[in-house]
């Protein structure tokens, strides 16, 4: 009854043949990775020695798109990552190190985690019922061994766990009902405080509950002041863990006063801030080694300005030592503690100073030298080192700026940079380089003047052109030697222009910070450039209906949700250049989708309102078109669209307890090289190939074990044209859906009992059907030949309907996938590939069509025929191949899409995709049939035609020799 | 078993209704232990597994992930009652599947794991094989210990596969895989016989020579051979030999090969053989 494993291995075997692996040497060569974290956040980066005795540190980040991460300083490279959530996050999450310790602390939503800072392995895992509200290190506990306090959130109470740094059990846990607002906790030497907020929104008074660090027993609350003082939670700048003297340092919303306590103290000081502060920071160090001093960063709307306090340990008061001079501009602040030594770094635009924390005199001083005109540090973290036996000093400072890059600078370099803004991408588009235009003008003049004058201009054009003779013939004894090597030819200094294989195209990325990328897929993704579209308020992201390409102008438009638009121009030219013209996000979210329609000038996007009206329409909209759009209850509406004007066709109104999950139509690029299938009888199946379809996938819960319903809509009529129901479908997970020629696929988490109650499964699922004119071959059904079909036309009789047959079949998958997306290739002669990503895996597979083929036989071997037309026996399960992973060894994280396009060679399908990491590639389904590829071994062809000539030089005398001695010796 | 998936299959749905009192349900935790170093390892290498590889448990209505740790374990905390898929992802070996069942002890046997509340959970571990029915089950996993595993609950091992090729190899220019080609061998066995044969006729003696060279005049092959440098038997009928026929039989047979055709001829030849 078992299938043994041997077998399955076999099929793996014999699978290969329908799988075009990645050879070794087209890494980086046909594809390329942006292995990326995020953009770190101000409180989850730090320094760190992962070694107690080691010098080297490293860096410390948990990103805002929830990766957790170890950066080599000095290279920029990554050492590990982890993405804590499984997908990408909206910022959040907390990190913490204890000094001298060789492990993080980590949390995010409800759980708390410990990680190996060396090899980025889990020392523990621990979930909990409430949301974690902050996360520190214990440095001092009784018995020498680092713990965590974690303060959750659980149902309206406050918890306070103290963790074992070892195994991550539970060793007190402090519970109070009181109803505040749980907001950090700090500890110094001997006590835990937990700071939360008391009283109703926009009036709080802080409230401090201290609790012994060795039992978890409380031991006193105050209240700090009198009057409700804090407007909101964040007005609580900081609050200090781990000092001798911790701090708790807050504003009132007009931020005029900074109010700083001392833990434990119950008075709080007043400082004035200076006028026209917008924001104020707090640095201070955390270890209790350090000296209790602090630095507050104001900022104004024109420049930056701070001052450094001192607190007095005997007596907790606060004093102010010292203030920085006010500069203009943008600046960030860093700390960096080496034991009882607090430095500050500065970097503002030009230089990187820093200074002691005990008075104000310049410790070092180093002008920027960057490549960009201009470098703005948003926050950072540096390290400062005294060079031994010197009085000189060295400091190397991670920052993020403001075109979302994260950078390293040392003593005033930038050492590397990294382009931590592709992370959290929204929405990406291919786009041909646009052809010089003058060149498109001067042959259309020459088409309409009269022959001699077009001649006479033709030669004149061609004598202008033979001024690139030279640099081109320059270039040929290194072209060829890099064609015959395999080298590749920097294009540094060449025009960006399209090459004769199609692979040169540009991908445009949008990310939810607001910043628009043009990357080069021709040449690994490079990113050509980059520019904000619009500053985005704290927690807004920018949110796109629908991104649409013009390949003959190099133009890409964004329509957002937040009636933006953003219109990308490719300027063409020798200096690449982009012109963004964006319209900024206003009012409230008004758009559901964007709507591709065509109109005289090409085909343009509009925008759809959350009621599904469409917005804009013009009266240049070519007539007879269908938009289908999501209505207020969350229908499907057919939208026929002309003169201007839309009115409903059709509304698809799913039963009660059912809703959509996942919508599939056939891409826009969808060439279709045979209007049929040839069987191995020479018959033909005809394809139903009607561009007018939507895939709908929806959930019916309306019995206790869900079930996946799958429609087939005919989107000018709304009529269904075929649906499936799969019964025991986990809503939860994944439920995608792609659709392509006369195909659709969908994917889930199944869990049934087989009909005839003989087997039950469980696990991912994959589900690939057909469609065809008809059930039987050479029979095109009611329409036949017929040239033209309506969709709304009558039906006479019953079995009239031209409804396809549908041919389905299910496969069981070995890991999930998600983000389906089909191979596209120029003509559709290629055999195709279901792209998906592998969230578990972490890499992009490519299922070849053959495998995911309905007609499969089951229960048997093949036939002759069958064989012939390439279907191979039918097993319920696909493994996923490693040799069919397109990402191969890259660990690519965190993919919300992948989009495909076609290129100009007919074998080539170019991919990529975004999300958190970035990648790019070339696949080819049906290998390279019509290009040489690497495998093209030009230096071994050229020697065996250099031997084969050195042969017939020297053998050619010999017979020759041969032949007169045999006319001239004697007969035999 | 039937009853069993039927009401885990309730179990699942239910668990998420209840979200909320999931907490409440009797829970237990269950480890895998990797091996150090997959069999043929021989790297010494303590971390052979890269920090991404994770496990996830699965079944109707929830997954759970847990990462791979210090210690070369999984640890899954607060399983609650199912029937769970245990996929092991890793970047660089493949691991079996296996089928995870979380029940209630049903006979009073003594729990397994850190069972909170009144229902003592018993886990069990099988092999199992995609594409084939949920209870089709292979061997039990075997339990196992390990040395400072004190609240992991119950422990089960991983079973590697193999390490994951990614890569397609890509055939290589060699002139060994050349000379293996037989076209190449017959050229070259051919070349031998051209170039060897004459050296081998004139170190012959001169009686075995002359005898050689009778015998070659003969067979007529050899004036095939030859080309047109050498001359050919006179009388030589080269259809009649391809045909299989000699030339002395040929006078004999051909009237009636001419009446009655191929069939005939060859009745023609046996009776006068």
């Amino acid at each position: 009854m078992h299938l043994p494993t041997q077998l399955s291995a076999l099929l793996l075997v014999a699978l290969p043949s329908a799988v075009r692996a990645v050879f070794q040497d087209e890494v980086g060569h046909i594809d390329y990775h942006y292995e990326l974290l995020g953009l770190p956040q101000r409180e989850t980066t730090f320094f760190h020695k992962p070694r107690r005795d080691d010098k080297a540190s490293l860096l410390y980040t948990l990103s805002d798109v929830g990766v957790l991460g170890a950066v080599n300083p000095s290279s920029g490279a990554i050492l590990w990552r982890q993405l804590l959530n499984g997908t990408i996050t909206d910022g959040g999450g907390f990190l913490r190190a204890g000094e001298g310790q060789n492990w993080l602390a980590s949390a995010y939503g409800q759980s708390v985690h410990a990680w190996d800072a060396v090899n980025g392995r889990n020392k523990f895992w621990m979930d909990f019922a409430g949301e974690v509200k902050d996360l520190e290190v214990m440095e001092m506990t009784e018995n020498n061994r680092k713990d965590i306090l974690a303060l959750f959130d659980e149902n309206e109470s406050t918890v306070l766990r103290r963790l074992s740094g070892n195994d991550g059990r539970v060793v007190w846990e402090y519970m109070e009902t009181s109803g505040d607002v749980p907001l950090q906790v700090s500890t110094n030497v001997e006590k835990v405080f937990v700071i939360s907020l008391r009283g109703s929104a926009g009036a709080y008074n802080l409230k401090v509950t201290i609790l012994d660090a060795l039992s978890g027993k409380r031991e006193d609350e105050l209240v700090l002041g009198t009057k409700a003082d804090v407007h909101d939670k964040d007005d609580v700048i900081l609050v200090g863990a781990n000092s001798a003297a911790p701090i708790i340092a807050w504003t009132d919303d007009t931020r005029q006063q900074l109010r700083v306590s001392v833990l434990g103290q119950k008075t709080r000081q007043e400082f004035a801030l200076p006028a026209d502060t917008i924001s104020v920071e707090i640095h201070a160090p955390h270890i209790v080694q350090s000296q209790p001093h602090f630095l507050v960063h104001s900022k104004t709307s024109t420049g930056h300005t701070a001052e450094v306090y001192h607190v007095n340990l005997r007596t907790n008061v606060i004093t102010k030592a010292y203030q920085l001079p006010f500069t203009s501009g943008p600046g960030a602040f860093s700390t960096s503690s080496n034991g009882a030594n607090v430095y500050f770094t500065r970097i503002t635009d030009e230089e990187l100073v820093i200074f002691s924390s005990t008075s104000d005199t310049v410790l070092g001083r180093w002008p920027l030298k960057t490549t960009e005109s201009r470098l703005v540090a948003l926050h950072g973290v540096s390290e400062v080192v005294k060079k031994a036996g010197t009085d000189s000093y060295a400091v190397r400072s991670a920052a993020v700026t403001d075109t979302d890059e994260w950078i390293l600078i040392r003593n005033g370099d930038v050492v590397w940079s990294r382009p931590e803004g592709l992370t959290g991408a929204v929405a990406a588009t291919f786009v041909e380089i646009p052809e010089s235009e003058n060149l498109a003008k001067t042959l259309e003049q020459e088409a309409h003047s009269n022959p001699l004058e077009a001649y006479i201009h033709r030669v004149k054009r061609h004598l202008e052109d033979l001024q690139y003779l030279p640099t081109y013939l320059k270039n040929i004894p290194t072209r060829l030697m890099s064609s015959i090597l395999g080298t590749e030819v920097s294009s540094h200094d060449v025009k960006l222009a399209r090459d004769t294989f199609g692979f040169h195209k540009l991908v445009v990325l949008a990310t939810r910070r607001g910043m628009i990328y043009v990357l080069d897929a021709g040449d690994h993704g490079k990113i050509l450039a980059s520019k904000r579209v619009f500053d985005l308020p704290t927690g807004q992201k920018w949110a796109v209906a629908g991104i649409k390409a013009d390949d003959s102008t190099g133009i890409v438009t964004i329509l957002g949700t937040n009636n933006d638009e953003t219109t990308v121009k490719i300027l063409p030219g020798t200096s690449f250049n982009i012109e963004v013209l964006s319209k900024g996000p206003e009012g409230s979210p008004a758009t559901q989708s964007a709507a591709l329609l065509n109109t005289v000038s090409g085909p343009r996007l509009f925008p759809v309102g959350l009621d599904g009206e469409l917005q804009g329409l013009t009266s240049d909209i070519l007539p007879n078109q269908v938009a289908v759009v999501r209505g207020s209850d969350k229908e499907l509406k057919g939208v026929a669209i002309a003169d201007g004007k839309q009115t409903v066709s059709w509304t698809f109104v799913l039963p009660k307890f059912q809703r959509i999950v996942d919508i599939a139509a056939r891409p826009p690029h969808d060439a279709v090289a045979s209007i049929g299938r040839v069987l191995g009888d020479r018959t033909v199946k005809y394809k139903y190939l009607n561009p007018n379809t939507l895939v709908v996938a929806a959930v019916d819960e309306s019995t206790k074990i869900p079930s996946l319903v799958i429609y087939l809509l005919d989107t000018v009529s709304g009529q269904i044209l075929a649906s499936s129901k799969h019964e025991g479908v986990d809503p939860n997970k994944h439920i995608e859906c792609a659709m392509a020629e006369n195909w659709f696929t969908c994917t889930y988490f199944g869990q049934y009992r087989l009909r005839d109650g003989a087997q039950s499964l469980k696990g991912y699922q994959i589900v690939v059907s057909d469609l065809y004119e008809t059930d039987k071959p050479n029979d095109r059904g009611v329409l036949g030949d017929a040239e033209n079909f309506s969709s709304l036309g009558p039906i006479d009789a019953p079995g009239d309907v031209p409804l396809p047959s549908v041919v389905s079949q299910t496969f069981i998958l070995s890991a999930p996938i998600s983000a389906l997306e089909v191979t596209q290739t120029r003509q559709g002669i290629t055999s195709r590939q279901v792209l998906a990503y592998l969230p578990e895996n972490h890499g992009i597979v490519g299922i070849p069509r053959m495998v995911l083929e309905p007609r499969r036989p089951v229960g048997r071997d093949p036939t002759a025929a069958e064989a012939e037309e390439g279907l191979i026996k039918y097993h319920p399960a696909i493994e996923i191949d490693p040799k069919s992973v397109h990402t191969h060894e890259r660990d690519v994280i965190g993919v919300q899409k992948i989009i495909a396009a076609p290129a100009v060679v007919e074998s080539t399908s170019l991919v990529f995709a975004y999300g958190i990491d970035v990648f790019g590639s070339r696949v080819a389904p049906s290998f390279l049939f019509d290009i040489l590829g690497k495998g093209f071994n030009k230096v071994t062809l050229i020697g065996t035609v250099l031997a084969i000539t050195a042969g017939v030089m020297i053998l050619s005398p010999m017979v020759r020799r041969k032949q007169i001695n045999a006319l001239w010796g004697a007969p035999m | 078993m039937q009853l069993v998936t039927i009401t885990l299959a309730f179990l699942g749905s239910a668990s998420t209704a209840l979200a909320a009192l999931a907490q409440h349900l009797p829970q237990t935790s269950i480890t895998i232990s990797l091996p150090s170093a997959p069999p043929g390892d021989v790297s010494g290498k303590l971390f052979v597994f890269p920090p991404s590889t994770h496990g996830t448990l699965s079944t109707f209505g929830q997954t759970k992930s847990a990462p791979l740790s210090v210690a070369n374990t999984l640890v899954f905390r607060n399983v609650t009652q199912g029937s769970y898929l245990l996929d092991i992802h890793c970047a660089t070996h493949a691991f079996a599947p296996l089928r995870v069942d979380v029940a209630p002890t049903l006979d009073g046997v003594l729990e397994e794991g850190d069972g909170h509340g009144n229902v003592k959970l018993e886990v069990k571990a099988w092999q199992t094989y995609r594409g084939n029915d949920w209870d089709n089950k292979g061997e039990e996993a075997p339990r196992q210990t390990l040395k400072n595993g004190r609240d992991g609950g119950v422990v089960f091992g991983a079973k590697v596969l193999g390490e994951k090729g990614y890569f397609m190899e890509r055939s290589k220019f060699s002139i060994l895989s050349i000379l293996r080609n037989p076209m190449i061998l017959l050229g070259l066995v051919s070349m031998v016989i051209f170039l060897g044969m004459p050296k081998l006729v004139e170190n012959m003696d001169p009686e075995m020579r002359a005898e050689w060279e009778e015998n070659q005049k003969k067979n007529p092959m050899n004036a095939l051979m030859g080309g047109g440098g050498a001359p050919a038997a006179p009388n030589f009928d080269m259809a009649a030999f391809l045909a299989g026929t000699s030339a002395k039989k040929e006078e004999s047979s051909g009237d009636a090969a001419a009446s009655t055709g191929g069939g005939a001829q060859q009745g023609g030849k046996k009776r006068r053989g």
